[in-house]
């Protein structure tokens, strides 16, 4: 597998976690440590402001109906990405401002809008689309709808970018001046 | 920690006769008597709130319908509720065009938020709070009124046939003997009966009774909407039974009409012996405090059995079972194992009537004992399986802390005890099983232990200080294989 991972400036990227495949990582982002995110059926694309917590992984799968060139999974911005969580979507969207909950699992069918909250230990598997504001929460997996979006995390954002690199070893940025960040990915489709 | 998470393999019997594990169970210091959780009185200490630990007194929960005026519950998930502060730039009053720059300090504002459904107390339009606690508008019951009239018909109805009652009992009273009339002539009784039913007196209570106005069934119901059955059912927006039974007052039907319930409050209870009416259990006053100032468990009084193994049970073979007991007491032990029917019968005695007595009766204080037949009833033990006790008595040291740190030097060890340490020991029993046990069913042995106990209660001159006392212990065994 090809690893092309491009970390955009004011990102912050532990060392210690897997990165395989073609992945972007957007400014603002903060990927802890013992994270993995495996590009293996086409490029991962983080946005702004993320936050990924330990022991989460995100993995693009590969498909059998893989497309040519492959689609990549793009993750909106202000994701919250809470610790040991899993997301295994193959669909080339997830929306933003949503928050996956400790130890949630979202499979390959599950379709994600803006503004979710995938509660801890939910364990998402059937084919559904999450419409926006969703929440799903405890062991029956109740669902509910937010009237709002779910509070931003800037302010965990500004203190953990702060913090992190007092105590982690990180990747440095490796992509500079490319200015409209979001356009050099768009046209590829 | 056993006790926690493991099923009950060791049954104690109660002296009422249900069983129960050793750690659910009482032992009167009065009585001598193992006690439980079924046939003791219950009595509230105080109430207080579970999340924000204040205390109130029982007058006052009753007036807050027994519900924590700061404290709320997710009317969504029951979770309770937090609350959470927001900076916000108050709006421009255009009103007021000059006072431009003081306006625009931020304000903090509050709101209330669940951490396990997120669900938030601006989801229903709830506007948010300038202070941290309380505020919160509170909703009024729409049938207020109606839930008044009908609490004081019926209390007036309690009224009236409490007072009956009385009215019988005095006439009855009034042949047998004439002390009752000091307390007659005083009008006690009546006040006293009053007072404690928290009751009006009695000339407002026929006028209450009379103004009542009978709930009217009506054959004309409204109709339902026309769409009522071809509507699409969202049930994102439609709330669930537990949520709508949450606030029975309201029963909210859309989930954006939903209100955060006002947390209940939770009881300090004490626990006192029904015979002798001695408190066996009594917490702390203070809420946050979780120790006990009475606390009479079985845990601390009688030798505790635990199995350390066993062989399988099957039909007409013997097997072993090895046992260990525990003397928790600060004093020796004496312990002897006995079959069941060996249990001697106690009959708690009644107290000889006296003149007191039929006072406290004329007051209708005195102690009701019809529970006991209600309660009490002989268990039955299973007998399938017979455990062959040692004819032996074996002594078992006192609970002692620091013995963990000795070397202990003298084992008497044989072949029924296969060792001691400090005030435990462990046992080989032998079981024979019945030949006609049924293969498959619970295989269940009985054992009575007889074993002495000093009473360290202060002792009256005629109390012994030691006893011989018995218990019945039921150990669960797997089931009867083949
Ligand atoms: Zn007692
Ligand atoms: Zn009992
Ligand atoms: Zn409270
Ligand atoms: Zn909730």
């Amino acid at each position: 597998m090809s690893h092309n991972i491009k970390i955009l400036p004011g990102a912050t990227v532990c060392e210690d976690c897997t990165l395989e495949g073609d992945i972007t990582i957007g400014g603002g982002t903060v990927i802890h440590p013992r994270v993995t995110i495996i590009a293996e059926g086409g490029p991962i694309i983080i946005a702004e402001y993320c936050i990924i917590e330990e022991y989460s992984t995100i993995i693009h799968k590969k498909s059998d109906k893989q497309e040519s060139p492959p689609k990549a999974l793009f993750i909106g911005a202000h994701n919250v990405f809470e610790v040991g969580c899993r997301l295994e979507s193959i669909f080339g969207h997830i929306g933003e401002n949503n928050i996956f909950e400790c130890r949630s699992f979202v499979g390959v069918d599950v379709r994600i809008g803006s503004g979710c909250v995938v509660g801890a230990a939910c364990c998402l598997t059937a084919q559904q689309v999450l419409v926006d504001n969703t929440v799903i929460w405890g062991s029956e997996h109740h669902i509910r709808e937010a009237l709002e979006k779910q509070p931003s995390q800037l302010l965990q954002l500004d203190f953990l970018s702060k913090v992190m690199p007092n105590y982690h070893r990180l990747r440095k940025p490796n992509v500079h001046k490319r200015q409209p960040s979001r356009q050099s990915t768009e046209p590829a489709k | 920690m056993a006790y926690l998470v493991q099923p009950d393999y060791v049954k104690y019997v109660c002296s009422c006769g249900q069983m129960k594990p050793i750690t659910n169970l009482y032992f009167c210091r009065h009585c001598l008597k193992i006690r439980c959780g079924f046939c003791i009185c219950h009595e509230v200490d105080s109430h207080y709130c579970a999340n924000c630990l204040e205390n109130m007194p029982s007058s006052e929960a009753r007036l807050k319908k027994n519900r924590c005026s700061s404290c709320f519950d997710c009317p969504s998930c029951f979770h309770t509720l937090s609350t959470r502060a927001t900076m916000v730039q108050p709006r421009q009053d255009p009103a007021s065009g000059d006072a431009k720059v003081e306006n625009k300090q931020p304000k903090k504002m509050y709101y209330l938020s669940c951490f396990n459904c997120r669900w938030t107390s601006r989801d229903v339009g709830i506007p948010d709070q300038p202070v941290a606690s309380g505020g919160w508008p509170e909703r009024v019951n729409p049938f207020a009124n109606r839930f008044a009239q009908l609490m004081e018909y019926y209390k007036a109805i309690a009224q009236q046939e409490k007072q009956e009652k009385l009215d019988k009992e005095r006439k009855k009273f009034a042949i047998r003997g004439n002390y009752i009339t000091l307390t007659d002539k005083t009008g006690l009784t009546g006040a006293m009966a009053r007072n404690r039913a928290g009751m009006p007196s009695s000339e407002s209570t026929s006028s209450a009774i009379a103004n009542f106005v009978l709930s009217q069934a009506t054959e004309e119901v409204e109709e339902l909407p026309d769409d009522y059955h071809s509507r699409e059912v969202n049930l994102k927006m439609i709330t669930t039974m537990p949520q709508r039974l949450a606030s029975p007052e309201w029963q909210a039907q859309q989930v954006s009409r939903l209100q955060p319930i006002a947390r209940p409050l939770s009881v300090k209870r004490s626990q006192r012996c029904r015979q002798c009416d001695h408190n066996l259990t009594k917490p702390e006053y203070n809420p946050g405090s979780i120790k006990f100032k009475i606390e009479l468990l079985a845990f601390y009084h009688v030798p505790e059995v635990k199995i350390i193994s066993y062989e399988t049970i099957k039909p007409g073979v013997t097997s072993a079972l090895l046992l260990k007991l525990t003397n928790p007491t600060a004093h020796e032990m004496q312990i002897q194992l006995i079959q069941p029917n060996e249990v001697p019968e106690i009959e708690e005695k009644e107290e000889p009537k006296n003149i007191e007595k039929s006072l406290e009766k004329s007051l209708n204080l005195e102690k009701d004992m019809s529970w006991k037949s209600v309660v009490e009833r002989k268990p039955t033990l299973p007998s399938a399986i017979k455990v062959n006790n040692p004819e032996l008595t074996f002594t078992l040291a006192q609970r002692d802390d620091a013995a963990e740190y000795d070397d202990d030097s003298h084992h008497d060890t044989n072949d029924i005890i296969l060792w001691r340490k400090s005030n435990k020991l462990a046992l080989r029993l032998q079981l024979t099983a019945d030949e006609n046990a049924k293969v498959g069913l619970p295989a269940v042995a009985v054992v009575a232990l007889q074993y002495t106990y000093r009473n360290t209660v202060p002792p009256t001159s005629t109390q012994p200080r030691d006893h011989t006392l018995y218990t019945t212990v039921t150990i669960d065994l797997g089931i009867v294989s083949q």
